[in-house]
C-alpha cells in the first residue's frame, strides 16, 4: 500500500499557505453562511419528517392495520428499516474506533462524517421499532423499571436485548462523537460571534488546548475506541438474534451475527461513500477527501460484500444439506417465489455489482462510487427485506402462508426517515465541521516532522 | 385557632383528590348496581334458558345463557334428542339477531317521499288494521311457518280477515315430499339415520351442510363411522355430484356425475336394486317396474359422464351391502324430474330394506306445508291480475329469493298494501308500506313440533331491546280489530293454552317434551301417475351447467345478515364475505381467467357478475355459485358495513361500502322460475354462458394452499395400521421418523399442580362444519372483521379449519394470486384439520415476548395478559402453528356497533387495539369451574369444563381435560398409539392437544 499519510500531508503542508488557517478555513467554510439550495434542501427534509409525522400520528390514533401486514406476516418495512438504519450506523463505529485502534491514519479525514452518519442512522433506527409497537404508548413496558406491581421484563427476549443494545450503541456513538468535536468546536467558538458564540461556548467545555487537556482528550478517545469496538461486533450481532434466535425457517441460522455485522459494514461504508462525495464536492474539501481515501473504502466495500456473498452461499448450502423441508421450502422460495425480485436485487446489487471494484480504475471512479453505493444501499435495504419478508411468509403450517405488500403509510414513512436523517445531517454541516481539523492537523504536523519517513 | 381535625382534613384531602381526579381524565363511566336485585339475576352468574333454535326448520334445541338479563351464547339442550347439546354454527350465530344493528327500533310507515318513517303502533296497526278491513277477500299472508301455535294463530287472523295464507320458504323440498308421497303415500319429508346404514350412496343431498337436520345427521354420521367402536370402519358413503361439496369431502367415494344425471342414476340404480331384491312388498310389481324404467346402468352412466364400470360397481355395492341407504339429491340438484328421482329413491330404500331403520317416513305433520313454485306463481299471477290489495310477509324475504322472472318483484307494484313483520332490515321491508317489527326469537315466545314426539318451547330469555311486538301479539290484536273471533289474552296465553296438555313450568326448564314416539312403519303404495324418467331439462343455451348450491352458512340468504357466518370461512372452499364463480382449472383456462377475475354469467333469466375461483374439485362442464349473497340491503348482508378502515390505503371501494350496493350476487335472480313434474321449484335447471369482463375483485380467502407439502400436518391412517399391522404409521412421508423427543405432555405444567389442561382433536371425526369456529367467536368476543380486512387476512379467528389435500407434493408457492388447486376430480382425499392454539409446553411464543405479556402458567396454559401486551408481535412471528391474531385495529370497540356491545361475554376481556391474542382454552370456563370447585374442597372433575368448541363439535370430535387425571375423557381419547401425533413434533413444542390422525376407509390399501 502507497505510503497515504505522507501524500495528504505533502499537500495540506504547501509552503506558499499558513497552514493551520488553511486547514480551519476550508473545512469550517460550510458553516458559513447559509446559501438558498442548502435551505432548499434541509426545507425538503423537515417537510418529509413533517408528512411522515402527520402520517405516524394517524398510524398510531387509528391502529396498525394501515401498515400492510397480512397474516402471516407480522414484522414488515419499518423492522426491514430498523435494521437498515442500524447496518448503516456500523461503518461510522468501525472508522472511528477500530481503524483508530489499528492506527489507520487516512481515517481522520472521514471519521467525523462516519462518526455523524452513526450517530443519526442510531437515532433513525431507534425509532423503528418504537413506531412499529401496537400500542406505542406502552413502550415503557420493555424498560425494566422497579414498580409496585414488581412487573419485570422477559430477559429471554431478544427483542430486550435489542433495547440494551441500542441503547447502549447509542450513547457511546453520541458520547464519542462529542468527545471527538470539543477540539473543533473550539476552533468554531474562536471565530463565532453573537449567539453562536455564546453556543460553542458552552459545547467547548472550556477547551483551551492545553496539553493536560490534549492528554485527557486522547486518553478518552482511546478508552472510547476500546468500549466502541466491541459494540461493532456485538449490535448488529444482538440485532441478528431477534431472526436468529426465533424457530422461522430462514431466520434459524447461526450464520446470523457474523453475517449482519459484515453486511452491515458493507452498507455501512455505501452510505459514508454516497454522502462523502457529494459532501466533497459541494464543500470543495476536494484537498482533504482524496482519491486515497474513496480507493480505501473501495476495498472495504469489496471485501465486505464478498463476505456478504459467502454468507449468501452458505444460507442456501445449509438448508439444502440439512435435509430439513421447512428450511429447503423457505430458501427455494426465496429465490423463485413471490418475492424473487427482492432476492434478485439483493443478490445482483450486493453480491455481483461490486465485484467491478476489481478494476483499480473503478475504484477512484466518483461517479461510478457514487452509483455502485447507491445500488448497495438499495440491495442491502432488499435484503433484510427478503430475510424478514420471504421467511416470514412460508413457514411450517402451509395452509397459513401468505403474503406481504407494503402499504402507501409505511412507503411515507420510509421516506420519512430518509428525511429525518438528512435533516440532521444537512443541520450538522452547518453546525460542526464535517472533518475533524485537528486530527488532519495532526496528520500534517506528523508529515512535517517525520518528513514522510514513517 | 380554629379547630382543624383529622376529620375536617381527610374531607379536604377527600374533595382535592377527587378535583383533581375528575379535571383531567376519561369521561366518568359509572357503573350502577342494581337498587333492587332481580330474583333470578345474581351478577356475575349466569342463568340457562331452555329454548329451540328458529334458524332453520331441523328446530334444535338451545340452552341460552345469560349474564345479567342479556343472552350472550347458545349452545345446544343435551335432552334434545335433535341435536343432542351440539349447535351448528348457524345456530350459535342466530344469537346476533337479537343485537344487529340493522334491526328496526319502531314501526315503520312509508311517508310521502316513499320513505320509511318512525311510527307507532297505535298508529301503525290502525292505519294497517283499516287498510285489510278494506281489503277484505284480497289479503293474502306470506311467510314460513312460524310453530303450531303461530301457524294457529295466523290461520285464526287469516280467517278474521278473510285472508289467503301461503306458507313459503325458499328451500321448501317439495320434491322430497312429492316424491315420498308417491311411493309411500305420506306427504312428509323423511328422517335419515346415516349412522344405521352401513353404505350410504348419496345422490347430492349434501346432508352434514345444508340437509333437513345437519347437526343431527353429522353425529349419527360420524358415530356411525367411529373406528373405536366399529374396527370396520363403519359407514361407508359413495357420493355423486359434479362439484365436491362438504357432504363429499366427507365420503370415501365420489363419482364426479354431470349435473343433472341424479335422475338416470336413480332410476337405474332402483332397477338394479329391483332386479336384485324383487319388487318391495305389498307393491304392484308391475307398476314398480314400469316405474323404473326408462334408465339403465350403462345409459345413466353415458348421461352423467362417468365409468359404467365404476356406476355397475356401485349398484353391485348397493345390492350387497347388509344395511345400505340412498340419499335423494338435495337442493343443488334438484332438477326437472326431482320428484320422479325421489320417488325412484325411495322405491329403492324400500327394497333395500331401508325404510323404518335408517330410513323413516313419519305422518304427515299438522304443519301447512310450504308452498310450491307453481302455488307461489298463482300468487303473482293474482298481484298482476289486482287481485291482491294486502300481502303481508312474515318470517322471509321473497323480494331477495323470489328475485328473477317469476316476476314477484314487478308484482309487488300492483299490490295496494304491503306489510312486513321483519325484525331486521331487508329486501321485502323496505319494499313494504308497513313495517310491525317482530321480536327476535331470543324476545318472543313460541312453538315448534318438528317430527313426531319432539315438542319445543321457544321462550324469552330478553326483555325486548327495540320497541318491537311479537308477530304473534300483532296478529291477535289486528285479527282483534278487524273483528275476528281471536283467542283471549297475549301470544303467551295462547301458547300456554296449545301446551295446557303438559307440565308446563317442566317444558320451559326441559326446552320441550320430548318422548319416544315409534313410528309407524309405512307401505309402498306406489302411485307414480306422472311421474317416471325423464333426462333432465335445462333452460337456456350456455356452454356450462349452472349449479346454484345453498351456502353452508347462509343457507337460502338470511345468513348473510350475520357477520359470524360471512366470515367464517366457507368449509370447502375456504372463501369469506362474498359470492363467488367455481369452475375447473381447464375451463378458467380456456375463458383465459384466474382467481379473482370477474366473470358474467348469462342465464335465461338474467345475468350476474362475480369473481372466479377455479378448482379441481369441479367438472369442465359445470360453474357453481352459492346461494345467499347478493343483498342490497342490511350492514353486513350489503356492502354497507364495509369501508369503514382507511379507504385510501387499499385503493379507492369505489362503489363498495354503501348502502344498496350489493354483496356479491343473488344467483336465485338469474335462476329461471320452472317447476319440476309435481310443480316444485327447479334449482338445476340452467345452462350459462360464462363470459370474461376484464375486472378482477380479489375475494377473501382465508386459505390460500390445501398443499401441505409432505409435512404430516393432517396425517391419515389406514384401516390396516389401526389394527397395528401396517409399517408405516400415519401414511406421511419423510416425517415418520421417530420424534426427536418423546414426552408426556402432563409433565408441562408445575409439579404440584393438579391440573394440567389437554386436549384431543379426532380429524376422523371433524367434518369441517365450522360449529367451532362460530362458538369459540361467540364464546370469546372475536370481532368480525370485515370483507376489506379479510381480503388483507386479518381474520381474528382463534381456532380454525384447515383444509388439506393428500399429503401434497413440493410444488407451488410461488404464486402471487394463490389458489388451491389440489382437489382432483373423482378423487378424495381431504382431510379437515381443527387448529386452536396448541399451548405448548415448551412454547417459542413464550420465550420472545419482552413484557412476559404472554406466559406459562402453572397449569400448563400459554396465558396471554391483554394488558402487558405492547404488540410486538414477535409472538406471532415465532408461533409455529400461527395461531395469533393482532388487532391491527381498534376491532373490539368498532367492529361491535349498536346493540351487538350486549351481546359480549363479561367473563372475557375485549381486546384494545394493538394487543395480541390467541385461544385460551376457554381459560374463564376453567376459572367458572374452579370456584365452586374450590368451595367443596375438591378438585375440577372430568367434564366439568368444557370449551366452547368442545361444547359446539356436533360430532364430538374434540375432547378436553385434565392430562393429569388417568380417568379423565382427555387421557383415555388421547390412548390411540396408532393414529395419535402431536403437530409438528419434530419441533419440540410439546403441544397440548393431540390429534387422532384422520381414516381412510380403503379395504384394499395396506394389502399392497
Amino acid at each position: 500500500m502507497a505510503p497515504p499519510a505522507t501524500a495528504v500531508a505533502d499537500r495540506l503542508a504547501s509552503p506558499d499557505r499558513p497552514r493551520d488557517s488553511r486547514a480551519n478555513i476550508d473545512i469550517m467554510a460550510p458553516t458559513k453562511g447559509v446559501q438558498w439550495p442548502y435551505f432548499l434542501a434541509l426545507g425538503a427534509a423537515v417537510l418529509g419528517v413533517l408528512q411522515a409525522f402527520i402520517v405516524l400520528l394517524y398510524q398510531t390514533y387509528v391502529g396498525l392495520g394501515v401498515a400492510g401486514y397480512q397474516q402471516p406476516v407480522f414484522w414488515g418495512v419499518y423492522i426491514v428499516t430498523f435494521v437498515f438504519w442500524i447496518g448503516i450506523g456500523h461503518a461510522g463505529t468501525l472508522i472511528s474506533a477500530i481503524l483508530f485502534l489499528f492506527r489507520a491514519k487516512w481515517r481522520n479525514a472521514v471519521n467525523r462524517g462516519a462518526e455523524a452518519l452513526t450517530v443519526f442512522a442510531v437515532i433513525t433506527a431507534a425509532l423503528f421499532p418504537i413506531l412499529h409497537l401496537g400500542r406505542i404508548w406502552k413502550l415503557y413496558f420493555l424498560i425494566p423499571y422497579p414498580n409496585q406491581r414488581e412487573l419485570w421484563v422477559n430477559f429471554k427476549s431478544p427483542l430486550l436485548w435489542d433495547v440494551f443494545a441500542i441503547s447502549t450503541y447509542a450513547s457511546i456513538s453520541i458520547v464519542f462523537f462529542y468527545i471527538g468535536l470539543i477540539p473543533d468546536i473550539a476552533i468554531a467558538r474562536d471565530r463565532a460571534t453573537g449567539v453562536k458564540k455564546v453556543l460553542y461556548t458552552i459545547l467547548a467545555l472550556g477547551w483551551q488546548g492545553t496539553g493536560p487537556q490534549w492528554k485527557a482528550h486522547s486518553r478518552s478517545v482511546l478508552h472510547l475506541s476500546g468500549l466502541a469496538t466491541p459494540l461493532v461486533l456485538s449490535v448488529h450481532s444482538v440485532v441478528s438474534w431477534d431472526f436468529a434466535m426465533s424457530i422461522v425457517p430462514g431466520w434459524h441460522a447461526t450464520i446470523f451475527a457474523p453475517y449482519f455485522v459484515a453486511g452491515a459494514v458493507f452498507g455501512g461504508f455505501a452510505m459514508v461513500v454516497n454522502i462523502l462525495i457529494p459532501v466533497r464536492r459541494i464543500f470543495r474539501l476536494e484537498r482533504y477527501l482524496t482519491d486515497y481515501h474513496f480507493e480505501n473504502m473501495s476495498r472495504f466495500i469489496l471485501f465486505t460484500s464478498t463476505i456478504c456473498g459467502y454468507a449468501y452461499a452458505a444460507e442456501y448450502f445449509i438448508a439444502w444439506y440439512s435435509g430439513v423441508e421447512f428450511e429447503q421450502s423457505s430458501f427455494w422460495l426465496r429465490a423463485f417465489g413471490p418475492y424473487w425480485i427482492s432476492t434478485w436485487c439483493m443478490i445482483t446489487f450486493n453480491v455481483i455489482f461490486p465485484q467491478l471494484l476489481w478494476i483499480k480504475k473503478l475504484r477512484t471512479n466518483l461517479p461510478f462510487l457514487m452509483g455502485l453505493c447507491f445500488f448497495i444501499n438499495l440491495g442491502m435495504w432488499f435484503e433484510r427485506y427478503v430475510i424478514i419478508i420471504t421467511s416470514l411468509s412460508r413457514e411450517y403450517i402451509s395452509g397459513s402462508w401468505g403474503l406481504y405488500v407494503i402499504s402507501p403509510v409505511e412507503l411515507s414513512v420510509l421516506a420519512g426517515s430518509f428525511c429525518w436523517f438528512s435533516m440532521w445531517f444537512l443541520l450538522f454541516l452547518k453546525v460542526f465541521p464535517v472533518i475533524a481539523i485537528t486530527e488532519v492537523k495532526e496528520l500534517e504536523i506528523h508529515a512535517r516532522d517525520h518528513g514522510g519517513a514513517h | 385557632m380554629p379547630e382543624f381535625d383529622r376529620r375536617d382534613f381527610l374531607k379536604l384531602v377527600g374533595v382535592g383528590a377527587g378535583a383533581a381526579a375528575t379535571a383531567c381524565s376519561d369521561p366518568i363511566e359509572k357503573l350502577v348496581p342494581y337498587v333492587e336485585q332481580p330474583e333470578a339475576i345474581t351478577p356475575g352468574i349466569a342463568v340457562w334458558y331452555a329454548s329451540t333454535c328458529a334458524e332453520c326448520p331441523a328446530a334444535c334445541g338451545l340452552h341460552v345463557k345469560t349474564r345479567e338479563g342479556r343472552p350472550i351464547k347458545l349452545e345446544g339442550n343435551p335432552d334434545h334428542p335433535i341435536n343432542r347439546g351440539k349447535l351448528c354454527a348457524r345456530g350459535q350465530a342466530s344469537l346476533g339477531r337479537t343485537y344487529l344493528p340493522d334491526r328496526y327500533s319502531e314501526p315503520r310507515v312509508k311517508g310521502a317521499g316513499g320513505e320509511l318513517e318512525a311510527s307507532t303502533w297505535e298508529e301503525a296497526t290502525a292505519e294497517v288494521a283499516a287498510r285489510l278491513n278494506a281489503a277484505r277477500g284480497r289479503t293474502w299472508i306470506l311467510g314460513e311457518s312460524g310453530g303450531p301455535t303461530l301457524d294457529g294463530v295466523i290461520d285464526t287472523f287469516a280467517a278474521a280477515a278473510d285472508a289467503k295464507r301461503v306458507v313459503y320458504e325458499p328451500f321448501a323440498h317439495e320434491a322430497l315430499r312429492k316424491g315420498t308421497e308417491a311411493v309411500f303415500g305420506v306427504a312428509s319429508l323423511p328422517l335419515f339415520d346415516p349412522g344405521k346404514a352401513d353404505l350410504i350412496i348419496d345422490l347430492g343431498s349434501d346432508f352434514l351442510s345444508s340437509g333437513l337436520s345437519p347437526t343431527e345427521n353429522a353425529r349419527q354420521y360420524s358415530d356411525g363411522r367411529d373406528v373405536k367402536t366399529h374396527k370396520s370402519g363403519g359407514t361407508r358413503m359413495i357420493s355423486f355430484g359434479a362439484r365436491l361439496n362438504l357432504t363429499t369431502t366427507a365420503s370415501d367415494q365420489w363419482i364426479p356425475a354431470k349435473a343433472g344425471s341424479e335422475g338416470a342414476i336413480a332410476f337405474a340404480l332402483a332397477q338394479a336394486v329391483l332386479q336384485a331384491k324383487g319388487a318391495p312388498e305389498g307393491a304392484d310389481a308391475g307398476a314398480v317396474s314400469r316405474f323404473l324404467s326408462g334408465s339403465s346402468i350403462a345409459s345413466a352412466a353415458s348421461s352423467a359422464g362417468i365409468d359404467t364400470a365404476d356406476l355397475a360397481a356401485v349398484a353391485d355395492a348397493l345390492v350387497h351391502a347388509k344395511n345400505p341407504l340412498v340419499l335423494p339429491p338435495g337442493v343443488a340438484y334438484t332438477g326437472s324430474s326431482a320428484t320422479s328421482t325421489v320417488a325412484a329413491v325411495m322405491l329403492a330404500n324400500a327394497m333395500l330394506g331401508a325404510v323404518g331403520n335408517s330410513l323413516t317416513v313419519p305422518p304427515a305433520s299438522a304443519a301447512p306445508a310450504p308452498a310450491n313454485l307453481a302455488e307461489l306463481k298463482a300468487l303473482v299471477q293474482a298481484m298482476k291480475a289486482g287481485e291482491v290489495e294486502a300481502l303481508l310477509i312474515h318470517d322471509s324475504n321473497p323480494v331477495y329469493s323470489l328475485a328473477g322472472d317469476l316476476g314477484f318483484v314487478d308484482a309487488l307494484q300492483s299490490v295496494g298494501t304491503v306489510v312486513s313483520f321483519a325484525s331486521l332490515r331487508d329486501e321485502t321491508a323496505q319494499a313494504a308500506d308497513f313495517v310491525l317489527p317482530d321480536h327476535s326469537s331470543m324476545e318472543s315466545w313460541g312453538d315448534r313440533a318438528p317430527r313426531p314426539g319432539v315438542r319445543s318451547l321457544i321462550q324469552p330469555t330478553v326483555r325486548p331491546l327495540l320497541d318491537t311486538r311479537s308477530l304473534g301479539d300483532t296478529l291477535l290484536e289486528l285479527g282483534r280489530a278487524l273483528g275476528g273471533e281471536m283467542p283471549e289474552g297475549s301470544f303467551r296465553n295462547v301458547l300456554e293454552q296449545n301446551w295446557a296438555d303438559v307440565n308446563w313450568r317442566d317444558a320451559l326448564g326441559r326446552g320441550g317434551v320430548f318422548t319416544d314416539v315409534a313410528i309407524e312403519p309405512v307401505a309402498v303404495t306406489g302411485d307414480f301417475q306422472g311421474l317416471g324418467y325423464k333426462p333432465a331439462r335445462f333452460a337456456g343455451n350456455g356452454d356450462f351447467t349452472l349449479v346454484a348450491f345453498p351456502h353452508h352458512f347462509l343457507g337460502d340468504g338470511r345468513g348473510a345478515a350475520l357477520p359470524w357466518l360471512q366470515e367464517i370461512p366457507e368449509p370447502v372452499t375456504k372463501l369469506q364475505w362474498n359470492s363467488w364463480v367455481e369452475m375447473s382449472f381447464a375451463t378458467a383456462d380456456k375463458l383465459g381467467v384466474g382467481f379473482g377475475d370477474v366473470v358474467e354469467v348469462t342465464t335465461a333469466a338474467g345475468t350476474l357478475e362475480s369473481s372466479v375461483l377455479p378448482r379441481g374439485g369441479i367438472r369442465d362442464d359445470t360453474i357453481a355459485i352459492p346461494i345467499g349473497q347478493g343483498h342490497s340491503e342490511g350492514l353486513y348482508a350489503s356492502m354497507e358495513g364495509e369501508g369503514d378502515h382507511g379507504g385510501w390505503i387499499h385503493g379507492p371501494m369505489g362503489a363498495e361500502g354503501q348502502p344498496g350496493v350489493p354483496r356479491g350476487a343473488n344467483v336465485m335472480a338469474a335462476l329461471p322460475a320452472s317447476e319440476d313434474e309435481a310443480g316444485g321449484r327447479v334449482w338445476l335447471g340452467s345452462q350459462a354462458a360464462v363470459q370474461k369482463t376484464g375486472r378482477f375483485r380479489r375475494l377473501a380467502l382465508s386459505q390460500w394452499t390445501d398443499n401441505q407439502r409432505e409435512r404430516g400436518l393432517a396425517k391419515t391412517a389406514s384401516l390396516a395400521q389401526l389394527a397395528g399391522h401396517g409399517d408405516d404409521h400415519h401414511g406421511g412421508h419423510g416425517h415418520h421418523d421417530e420424534p426427536p423427543h418423546t414426552f408426556t405432555a402432563a409433565y408441562d405444567a408445575d409439579p404440584d399442580q393438579p391440573y394440567r389442561w389437554g386436549m384431543v382433536i379426532d380429524n376422523d371425526r371433524c367434518n369441517g362444519c365450522s360449529a367451532c369456529v362460530a362458538a369459540c367467536s361467540i364464546e370469546n368476543n372475536i370481532p368480525m372483521v370485515g370483507e376489506t380486512q379479510a381480503i388483507q387476512r386479518r381474520d381474528m379467528a382463534w381456532i380454525r379449519i384447515e383444509k388439506y389435500v393428500g399429503e401434497g407434493d413440493l410444488k407451488g408457492g410461488a404464486a402471487r394470486r394463490p389458489v388451491p388447486n389440489r382437489e382432483k376430480l373423482g378423487e378424495l382425499d381431504i382431510r379437515y384439520i381443527p387448529m386452536p392454539c396448541q399451548q405448548c409446553g415448551a412454547a417459542p411464543c413464550e420465550a420472545v415476548c419482552p413484557t412476559l405479556a404472554t406466559y406459562h402458567n402453572k397449569e400448563g396454559l400459554n396465558g396471554m395478559v391483554y394488558n402487558r401486551c405492547a404488540g410486538t408481535r414477535y409472538c406471532a412471528n415465532n408461533c409455529v402453528y400461527k395461531v395469533r391474531r393482532f388487532n391491527y385495529f381498534d376491532y373490539g370497540n368498532e367492529n361491535f356497533p349498536g346493540l351487538l356491545g350486549l351481546m359480549l361475554n363479561p367473563d372475557v376481556t375485549v381486546r384494545q387495539q394493538g394487543v395480541m391474542e390467541k385461544c385460551s382454552f376457554c381459560v374463564q370456563r376453567i376459572e367458572g369451574a374452579r370456584q365452586p370447585a374450590k368451595d367443596e374442597g375438591r378438585d375440577i372433575r372430568d367434564g366439568e369444563v368444557m370449551t366452547a368448541c368442545q361444547q359446539a363439535c356436533p360430532t364430538n370430535a374434540i375432547s378436553f381435560g385434565n392430562l393429569r387425571d388417568a380417568g379423565s375423557e382427555v387421557v383415555a381419547a388421547a390412548d390411540e398409539p396408532n393414529r395419535s401425533y402431536h403437530l409438528l413434533q419434530e419441533l419440540n413444542t410439546r403441544p397440548a392437544i393431540t390429534y387422532l390422525a384422520q381414516v381412510t376407509r380403503d379395504e384394499n390399501e395396506g394389502k399392497h
